[in-house]
């Protein structure tokens, strides 16, 4: 909806099927909504509003190969993080959080997030473990589908990105 | 009752682990399918196993196939529990063996409901 | 507005009441979270508002609704799945054994909410009989045009499909839309959803060989709950079967029902010359 109309875009989608094809944000929204519910809290509510880019950006991401290849990345602020994976673990969560923990509680969000946007892509694909740190690149900003929200009013961002830079132009 | 929670994610094995207790389970853990197997042949035999799909070493699939194919453990009941929800991988979970599949995200009351229907909460817990 | 203790305090004693399930003081954000949307269908903006209106002039649907929307535990598929068992094992072959081969059933899924309770029925008439598309009609009511559309349209989010349906009906009888579980065309096919308020006089319906009217009569006070269940006696065939929620009962409120027991759940069917 938000992806523009180009001459690429147009090829693209002979060749291979971009994100904005395949997938829109009120899905990505919706399954965010439901991982958090879930996952996080019964009162957790995500608000699609986008905010402040992250001083102090992490990212948690899988991988999805298959007709669509690329990667679900959630990126907050390293304070959000913890936070997010203290809301995870709950009464299990330890006086001290160590990175491993965050890296841990993080990542599976990711795979939550990942693997429910997956099996609304067309199949089969494959799903990777996942990785926290800094985000992979945007590729091909036509191949992009993304949320900013306000998670305790702190900005949390979700993309769906392809793996793929742009088909060459035709001269 | 006894079940052995599978799941490379440590949050998510204490949060599974977490629900079963408080619905009177007994549980032990493991971060991959091969480390299932392990707790297996041990002799620490549960009613109920929850496992995942995407896991290093052995995957979820692996696990469930290699506790079909050993007739002593003919008995247990296995419930993949995995963010792994394409349509066609369930069929084929389920075909391999596993008698249930919860997609995370899920509530505690989502695993109740599930145990409920495949008879497997513990007495105190049914009321 | 946040939610006053007075409201707090009378949505607690409602939902122990009706459910037994108790809300810790400090819950009040839920309260209002889970609330929103119903107030908003009403028309009212605020939840302290919505509720102070139920609190001073009740009314059973809305009153429902928040039971509904604070346990979550009528919308799941077979979570109670007693009087889904009698149906397949009892219900079904009576039925079979005293219509014509070419007679329709029909049933009746009465404050269907969303649907669940429907599709449930029409998953296991599907798996138990082979021609179920033409030889079973399910009639789904609810008073809100909302619930009556969410159950025409089949949809339900990926939280629903994991309270209490079993994977091997999810994956038979749902296909992946989105983020959400379609129901499969034939099961859609067998379900006609439409609005009907219990507390008034009926629309032209039936008549129907088996009714689900669970966990509804509560909310109602006993005139309006033998006024229901004589209006659905009207529209029942006489050998029909009618199933209440497991805390329900005809006794003491109109005595021309017979109670079976049938397997682990109670159906109740209309007594001759009453």
């Amino acid at each position: 909806m938000t992806a523009t109309d180009t001459g690429e875009r147009r090829r693209g989608s002979d060749a291979r099927p971009l994100i904005t094809d395949l997938i829109d944000e009120a899905t990505v929204e919706s399954i965010a909504q439901e991982a958090w519910v879930a996952l996080v809290g019964e009162d957790e509510i995500l608000v699609p509003l986008p905010g402040d880019a992250p001083v102090d950006p992490v990212s948690s991401w899988v991988d999805v190969v298959g007709p669509w290849t690329g990667s679900i990345v959630l990126t907050t602020g390293r304070r959000t993080a913890e936070e997010l994976s203290r809301a995870l673990l709950r009464e299990a969560s330890p006086e001290v959080l160590e990175e491993e923990d965050v890296v841990d509680a993080f990542g599976e969000i990711a795979n939550v997030v990942g693997g429910n946007v997956k099996a609304a892509l067309p199949g089969p694909s494959g799903l990777s473990l996942p990785e926290v740190g800094e985000a992979p690149a945007v590729r091909n900003p036509g191949d992009l589908c993304r949320i900013d929200v306000l998670w305790r009013g702190e900005p949390v961002s979700i993309s769906v990105q392809g793996a793929l830079p742009p088909l060459p132009t035709a001269p | 009752m006894r079940a052995l929670v599978i799941d490379d994610s440590r949050a998510m094995r204490r949060i599974v682990s977490g629900i079963l207790e408080g619905l009177g389970y007994e549980t032990q853990q493991a971060g991959h399918g091969r480390e299932g197997l392990d707790v297996l042949d041990g002799g620490w035999l549960p009613e109920l196993v929850c496992v995942d799909w995407n896991m290093p070493v052995m995957d979820g699939l692996q696990f469930v196939s290699a506790v079909r194919s050993n007739p002593a453990w003919r008995s247990m009941t296995i419930m993949m529990v995995t963010s792994e929800s394409e349509q066609t991988q369930i069929v084929k979970a389920l075909a391999a063996g596993a008698h249930e599949y919860v997609i995370k995200p899920f509530t505690a009351d989502a695993i109740r409901d599930k145990l409920a229907l495949l008879g497997l909460l513990p007495q105190e817990a049914s009321l | 507005m946040t939610l006053t203790t007075t409201s707090f305090d009378w949505v607690r004693q409602l939902v122990h009441r009706e459910s037994a399930i108790v809300l810790q003081p400090g819950k009040e954000y839920l309260v209002e979270a889970r609330l929103l949307p119903i107030a908003r269908q009403a028309g009212v903006p605020d939840v302290s508002q919505f509720v102070e209106k139920v609190r001073t002039r009740p009314d059973p649907d809305s009153t429902r609704r928040i039971v509904e929307a604070l346990t979550t535990n009528e919308t799941s598929w077979f979570r109670d799945g007693d009087p889904f068992t009698a149906l397949t094992s009892t219900v079904l072959p009576a039925l079979l054994a005293d219509r014509g081969p070419n007679e329709r059933l029909h049933i009746w899924s009465a404050a269907c909410s969303s649907g669940q309770e429907a599709y449930t029925i029409a998953m296991l008439l599907e798996d138990a009989l082979p021609n179920a598309a033409s030889r079973v009609s399910i009639t789904a009511t609810d008073i809100s045009r909302e619930m009556v559309e969410r159950t025409r349209a089949g949809r339900f989010s990926q939280l629903e499909v994991n309270r209490g349906l079993p994977a091997p009906m999810l994956v038979r009888h749902f296909t992946r839309a989105g983020s959400e579980w379609e129901v499969a065309p034939a099961l859609r096919r067998m379900v006609t959803a439409s609005e009907c308020n219990l507390a008034a006089p009926f629309p032209r319906m039936g008549p129907f060989d088996v009714v689900y009217l669970r966990n509804v009569l509560i909310y109602f006070d006993l005139p309006t709950k033998q006024a229901i269940l004589r209006r659905v006696r009207d529209v029942m065939r006489p050998d029909g079967w009618l199933f209440l929620g497991a805390a329900e009962t005809t006794l003491g409120v109109d005595d021309s029902w017979e109670r079976v027991v049938v397997g682990r759940s109670s159906a109740y069917r209309p007594l001759k010359g009453k």
